[in-house]
């Protein structure tokens, strides 16, 4: 049969596809780096720096704020009283605000959080530098002297990051007061034994791997989109967008399984 | 990042509309949105050194276990079912006992007394409890640092043993309704026995072990009851010569009377004998007062005769023949 085409053999075509890999992997790490080293850096706080900053964390955390807030009210609210019902019937009563607890704010709310900020804000972004550098404008700005990284990348990447610990944290929040009041009414008459429970849940151990889960779920979030979004990988910018979302979730997925090894082994 | 190709011309419009947006007072906003950020975490955090117990005064409590299974650092101690303490560390004590060292907050220790007992109930679900009992308030409270012992209650421990009760008394209820038990043979024997109740000779025959044995008896009963005719005969006979006209008890009736009448006769002369006791009785007194008169009179007497005597004897020396009375020597 005959082919318009060369055929790559099967061992250069694996070899591409690992060096591939390994270069994604590779400007994930380091674009990550080079965020943090900015980030770290106090010149990345001049006036116009504070102003893009300012500017992206405003624009990528105000608008979502409200309705993550509301549907992690309800998301709270439905599972508690699903949870609050079932340990009833089993007689477990004095185990459902533990679990609720365990549930809700250990587990599902920052993972939702980080899953809602990179679709509504980190996954756009990343789209946005790519049409950027499809239309040439960070090499207009390297021409003009301009740093594309600080001027683009690193407010973008900043709130992102600041949007998902917002949401995080105000979401927690949230989740905590719905528990409460969906346990004991509205009245403060459980707040010393809600109190201990919580600080019962929240040992030192589980509050250090509840922050860094969700340090590391914002930086996720943060770095992976843009980077598919800055760099060209040479093949259609559709494979790539998809394999930077993979990517993604394939690290949401593995910081979510070291927490649950952290906390509970 | 970077590109071979030529830049392409900008897209003004997609620029302008994104970098040049201006959004009102943004600075302001930006700085009150990291405000409010900053404070949800910071707040989080102290409300979780709040629950922790942070902020709260303690004093330390230590309990010595044998075995502090299902002990977790953090769990709490509860008194009537109020958390008021929490366990910190646990550690092996050089006797190879656990010390649970416990947190008491200071307003809540005054639950906890010198002669509160402690003790560590693991239950069947769910996780072991700490459980302080304080049955004189009274008492002086406890101090911090103090050890005390902890008494275990075990709801699973007794399972093993539990099963192995049942499982005996399952064997033995087996055993027991064996074809060849001891029970299926008492209930044939049962049965056999309420036929023959049921049978001619009924229970008797049951009692006496036969037929034979049991007309004997139903003889015997017959016997007895002519036995018992002939003693009713007898007792009537009995009755005429007794009681009769002709019978003993009208002439002991008889008999009883004179008696009567003896002794009424007898009354009346012992009343005589008594007056003639008493007429001695007087004469008794009467020689007792002359028998003292006389004692008078024989000392007049004796008294006459001394005098006489004395006469004598004077005339006897003033009578001019008297006799020598010079004893002479030889």
């Amino acid at each position: 049969m005959w082919l318009p085409q060369p055929v790559h053999a099967l061992p250069e075509r694996l070899a591409q596809l690992i060096w591939g890999w390994a270069l994604a992997w590779w400007r994930i790490v380091y674009l990550g780096a080079v965020v943090l080293v900015l980030v770290l850096s106090p010149s990345s706080y001049s006036r116009v720096g504070r102003h893009l900053l300012a500017r992206r964390m405003y624009l990528d955390t105000l608008p979502i704020l409200l309705g993550f807030t509301a549907l992690a009210a309800l998301l709270s609210l439905i599972i508690t009283r699903i949870v609050v019902v079932t340990a009833l019937s089993y007689g477990l009563s004095r185990y459902a605000l533990e679990m609720v607890i365990r549930v809700l704010v250990l587990e599902l709310i920052p993972l939702t959080a980080a899953m809602f900020v990179a679709m509504r804000c980190a996954i756009p972004s990343g789209a946005q530098l790519a049409q950027l550098r499809r239309s040439g404008r960070l090499v207009v700005l390297e021409r003009t002297g301009a740093d594309p990284v600080r001027m683009e990348l690193l407010p973008r990447v900043v709130a992102a990051g600041f949007a998902s610990v917002t949401l995080a944290a105000l979401s927690c929040v949230v989740a905590l007061a719905m528990a409460y009041f969906s346990v004991f009414g509205l009245g403060t008459a459980g707040l010393v034994s809600f109190t201990r429970m919580f600080g019962h849940v929240f040992s030192p151990e589980v509050t250090l791997v509840f922050v860094l889960k969700t340090v590391f779920f914002s930086l996720a979030i943060a770095v992976i989109p843009m980077t598919a979004g800055m760099y060209d990988l040479g093949a259609s910018e559709r494979r790539s967008e998809r394999g930077g979302l993979a990517r993604m979730f394939a690290v949401l997925l593995l910081i979510e399984l070291v927490s649950l090894v952290g906390n509970y082994y | 990042m970077t590109s071979e190709n030529p830049p392409p011309p900008l897209d003004a419009a997609l620029h302008q509309d994104e970098l040049i947006r201006p959004v009102a007072h943004l600075r302001l906003k930006a700085f009150a949105l990291l405000v409010f950020t900053l404070l949800l975490v910071v707040g989080s955090a102290l409300y979780l050194l709040y629950a922790r117990g942070a902020f709260e005064p303690t004093q330390r409590l230590v309990l010595k276990a044998d075995d502090s299974e299902g002990v977790v650092v953090g769990m709490d101690m509860t008194f009537s079912g109020f958390p008021i303490g929490r366990v910190r560390r646990i550690e092996l004590a050089s006797d190879g006992s656990a010390r649970i060292l416990i947190d008491v907050p200071q307003k809540d220790a005054h639950w906890l007394r010198q002669s509160s007992v402690f003790t560590l109930v693991r239950g069947i679900v769910g996780g072991t409890g700490i459980r302080a009992y304080t049955g004189i308030m009274n008492d002086p409270p406890l101090q911090d640092g103090a050890e005390r012992p902890v008494l275990r209650g075990d709801a699973t421990a007794e399972i093993p043993q539990l099963m192995a009760s049942a499982r005996e008394l399952l064997s033995n209820l087996t055993a027991m309704t064996d074809p060849d038990a001891a029970l299926g043979a008492s209930l044939g024997n049962v049965r056999t026995l309420t036929e023959r109740l049921q049978g001619p000779g009924g229970a008797l025959s049951v009692l006496m072990g036969g037929d034979a044995d049991a007309k004997k008896i139903v003889q015997t009963l017959d016997r007895t009851n002519a036995l018992l005719a002939r003693i009713d005969r007898m007792a009537a006979h009995a009755d005429e010569q007794v009681f009769g006209k002709e019978g003993v008890m009208p002439e002991a009736r008889a008999t009883v009377v004179e008696l009567r009448k003896l002794l009424a006769d007898a009354r009346t002369s012992l009343t005589k004998v008594d007056a003639v006791l008493v007429e001695a009785q007087a004469v008794g007194a009467n020689v007792r007062e002359g028998t003292t008169d006389l004692g008078a009179l024989r000392a007049d007497v004796e008294a006459s005769l001394r005098k006489v005597d004395s006469l004598v004897n004077d005339i006897n020396r003033r009578w001019p023949f008297a006799r020598e009375k010079e004893m002479v020597l030889p």
